[in-house]
C-alpha cells in the first residue's frame, strides 16, 4: 500500500518535472518579472514584520519582537483618531459626489449624436487623468492664489471676503473633494462608456417599440445594463477608503490645515519619513493595508451574494 | 432607426438636447480652461496680476519669468533625470510585462494559475511607504537613479491588460510554429510581439506616464538634488518657492516683475507642455488601454 503510495508520489513528482521541462523556455521568460515581483512586492510584504518590532534602525539584529505594542501606542495616540477620522471623512465624501459623476457623465454622453462632439469631449474629460498630481496641484495653486488667484479673486467679487482656500479649515476638504472629481471623472466616464456600448441594441429597440422614451430607456436599459461595471467599480473604491489621495493632499496641504486634512498616508510620511519612527509608521500603514484587503474580501462577497460578478 | 427616432422626437428630446450639447460645451471649457490660465499668467508681469486676475490673455506680458526658470540648473537636470528613467523604466518594464504575461496567459504550464495569483493579490494588498522605503536603503540604492526605475517595472494591472491579449491570439498560429520546432520564446519573439504592437503600445504609454508623473521615488529616494526627476524638481518650486529660487541663484525680492505666482505658473507650463504636445496623438491608444484592463478588474 505504501509502497504503491509513493510509487505514485515518485511517478507524479516525474511527471510534473517532466512537464515543467517541456515548458523551460516559458519559465525562462517569466523568470525576470518573478524576481520582480518577489523582491519589489513580497519583500515589502515580508518587511511589514517590523510592524511587531521594536525596530533598530542602525542594527537591525539588535531589533527586538514586541508583537502589537506598535498597534497599542497607535491607538492609544491622541494624534491618530483624528487621522483616522479624517481618510474617512476625506475619502467617504469623494465617494457620495465623486462616484455618481462618471456614470451620468457616460449617460448624457450616450445620447450625443455628433460623433466629432463626443470624441472631443472625451479625449478633453481624460486629459487631468494622465497629469500628475503636482501639475494640478500647481494649477490649483496658481488658481487659488491668495492675491493673484482667479478664483480667490472671483469669490471677493461675489462675497467682498478674501478666503484663502488652502489654509482655510472649512474649504479645504470640499476642494480636495472638487479637484479629485475634476481630475478622475473622464477615466471613469470611458469605462462607463465602453460598458454602455457593449450593450445589445435590441434591447433598445424592443423598448422603443413598446413606447419607451430616452429617460425610460436609460432607467430601463442602460443602467442595468452598466450594472455590473458600476458594482466593480465600487468594490474597487471601497478597498480604496482608507486612500483619502495621498498625492494630492501630500501636494496642497500645509501645517494650517492638518488637522483637517492629514490622513494616513501623510502621518505614515510623517512619522516614519521625516521623525524616522519606522516600525510605528509601519504598524500605521499595515493596519491601513489590512483594512482595505478586509474591506474588498467583504464587498465582494456581498456583490457574489447578490448574483453579481466580483472582481475576483 | 435614426431618422424614425428624429421623427419622434418630442419637445422634451429637442429641449433634452440642446440642453445635453451645451453641458458638454461647458465641461469642455472648464476641462481647458485651467491649462489655458496657467499658461496666460506665466506669461503676465506681475504687478499686473496684482492688480487684477488674468482671465483670457496675458496682462503685462513678458517673458523674464520664463528666463528665471530656464537659468533654474534644476529643471535641466530634472528633465535629465526624467527622460533617462522613463526611457530605460518603460523599454524595461513594457518588456519584461509581456514577458510575464506571456508566461502566466499559458495555463497548461504547470504553476501557472498560482503564480498568477501571486501576482493579482499584490494588487489588493502590499507592504506599503516604509517597508518599500527600508527595501531600497537595504539594498544600497538611495540616491540611485535605478532606485526611480526598478520599483514601478511592472504592474499588476499591466499583465492583467496583456494577458488578456496573449489569451486572444489563437493558438493555431503558435501551433504551426512548434510543429517547425520551434521554442517558446522564438515564438513570443517572432510571432506574438508582432503581434501585439497595439496593446504594447498602450502598455508602454501607461508605463512612461508612470515614470514622468513620479515625483514621490524622488522624496523618498534621493537626496542629491542633481539626480532629482523633474516632477520633484517642480514639487519644490510650488512648495518652497523662494527656497527653490534660492538654490538656484535667483532672489526673488530682488526681482520685480516676477511673483512667487508666476514663477510657480511657469514651472508648471515647463513640466506640462511636453504632456499636452504629445498627448492628441497618443490618447486613442490610452483609451484602448484602458478599455481592455478596466472592464474586468
Amino acid at each position: 500500500m505504501n509502497v504503491l503510495q509513493n510509487g505514485n508520489a515518485a511517478r507524479r513528482i516525474k511527471w510534473l518535472l517532466r512537464e515543467m521541462f517541456k515548458y523551460r523556455w516559458l519559465y525562462l521568460l517569466l523568470l525576470p518579472g518573478a524576481v520582480f515581483f518577489f523582491v519589489f512586492k513580497y519583500m515589502p510584504i515580508f518587511g511589514l514584520r517590523i510592524a511587531f518590532m521594536d525596530y533598530n534602525q542602525y542594527d537591525v539584529s539588535k531589533s527586538t519582537w514586541v508583537g502589537l505594542a506598535q498597534f497599542q501606542r497607535l491607538f492609544s495616540r491622541q494624534s491618530f483618531n483624528p487621522v483616522l477620522f479624517n481618510t474617512l471623512k476625506i475619502s467617504m465624501l469623494k465617494l457620495l459626489f465623486g462616484f455618481p459623476v462618471p456614470v451620468i457623465l457616460a449617460l448624457l454622453l450616450n445620447e450625443m449624436r455628433s460623433l466629432a462632439f463626443k470624441k472631443t469631449a472625451q479625449t478633453l474629460l481624460y486629459l487631468p487623468y494622465f497629469i500628475s498630481w503636482v501639475i494640478m496641484a500647481g494649477i490649483v495653486m496658481t488658481l487659488l492664489d491668495p492675491t493673484t488667484g482667479l478664483i480667490t479673486q472671483f469669490i471677493k467679487y461675489l462675497t467682498g471676503k478674501d478666503i484663502m482656500v488652502l489654509s482655510n479649515a472649512t474649504y479645504f476638504v470640499p476642494m480636495l473633494v472638487i479637484t479629485d472629481i475634476y481630475k478622475g471623472m473622464g477615466w471613469g466616464t470611458i469605462i462607463y462608456f465602453a460598458s454602455i456600448s457593449g450593450i445589445d441594441p435590441q434591447l433598445y429597440e424592443a423598448t422603443a417599440i413598446d413606447g419607451a422614451g430616452k429617460l425610460k430607456q436609460a432607467l430601463h436599459v442602460t443602467i442595468p445594463g452598466i450594472l455590473p461595471t458600476i458594482i466593480i467599480m465600487f468594490i474597487m473604491n471601497c478597498g480604496n477608503i482608507l486612500n483619502a489621495g495621498f498625492d494630492q493632499i501630500f501636494m496642497l496641504y500645509s501645517s494650517t490645515v492638518y488637522k483637517v486634512a492629514d490622513i494616513i498616508d501623510t502621518y505614515v510620511y510623517r512619522m516614519g519619513i521625516e521623525k524616522n519612527d519606522y516600525a510605528f509608521s509601519t504598524a500605521a500603514g499595515m493596519f491601513k493595508s489590512v483594512v482595505a484587503f478586509v474591506l474588498i474580501a467583504i464587498v465582494n462577497q456581498l456583490a457574489k451574494k447578490t448574483g453579481n460578478e466580483g472582481i475576483y | 432607426m435614426r431618422s424614425q427616432n428624429r421623427i419622434k422626437r418630442s419637445k422634451g428630446e429637442w429641449a433634452f438636447t440642446i440642453f445635453n450639447y451645451l453641458f458638454f460645451a461647458a465641461l469642455c471649457i472648464i476641462m481647458i480652461y485651467p491649462f489655458w490660465h496657467v499658461i496666460m499668467s506665466s506669461l503676465s508681469s506681475a504687478d499686473a496680476t496684482m492688480k487684477g486676475g488674468v482671465f483670457l490673455w496675458p496682462k503685462g506680458f513678458t517673458l523674464e519669468t520664463y528666463e528665471r526658470v530656464f537659468k533654474n540648473p534644476q529643471i535641466w537636470s530634472g528633465y535629465f533625470t526624467t527622460i533617462i528613467v522613463a526611457v530605460t523604466g518603460t523599454v524595461l518594464g513594457t518588456l519584461l510585462t509581456a514577458m510575464t504575461a506571456y508566461a502566466l496567459s499559458k495555463d497548461a504550464m504547470p504553476f501557472a494559475k498560482a503564480l498568477m495569483v501571486l501576482v493579482l493579490f499584490t494588487m489588493i494588498f502590499n507592504g506599503g511607504m516604509i517597508p518599500n522605503y527600508l527595501l531600497i536603503k537595504n539594498m544600497g540604492l538611495i540616491d540611485n537613479r535605478w532606485a526611480l526605475i526598478l520599483p514601478g517595472l511592472i504592474s499588476a494591472y499591466n499583465v492583467i491588460i496583456m494577458k488578456t491579449f496573449f489569451r486572444s491570439i489563437p493558438d493555431s498560429l503558435e501551433e504551426s510554429a512548434k510543429i517547425d520546432g520551434a521554442n517558446e520564446a522564438y515564438i513570443f519573439i517572432k510571432i506574438i510581439l508582432p503581434l501585439s504592437k497595439a496593446t504594447i503600445a498602450a502598455i508602454a504609454l501607461f508605463t512612461a506616464v508612470g515614470y514622468w508623473n513620479d515625483y514621490f521615488s524622488t522624496v523618498l529616494y534621493i537626496n542629491v538634488r542633481e539626480k532629482w526627476a523633474l516632477q520633484a524638481v517642480l514639487r519644490f518650486m510650488l512648495t518652497q518657492t523662494t527656497q527653490a529660487l534660492a538654490a538656484a541663484g535667483v532672489n526673488v525680492v530682488a526681482t520685480t516683475n516676477m511673483t512667487a505666482a508666476t514663477i510657480k505658473a511657469a514651472s508648471v507650463v515647463v513640466a506640462t507642455v511636453p504632456i499636452l504636445c504629445v498627448y492628441p496623438f497618443v490618447q486613442k491608444h490610452f483609451v484602448k488601454g484602458v478599455l481592455i484592463g478596466g472592464i474586468k478588474g
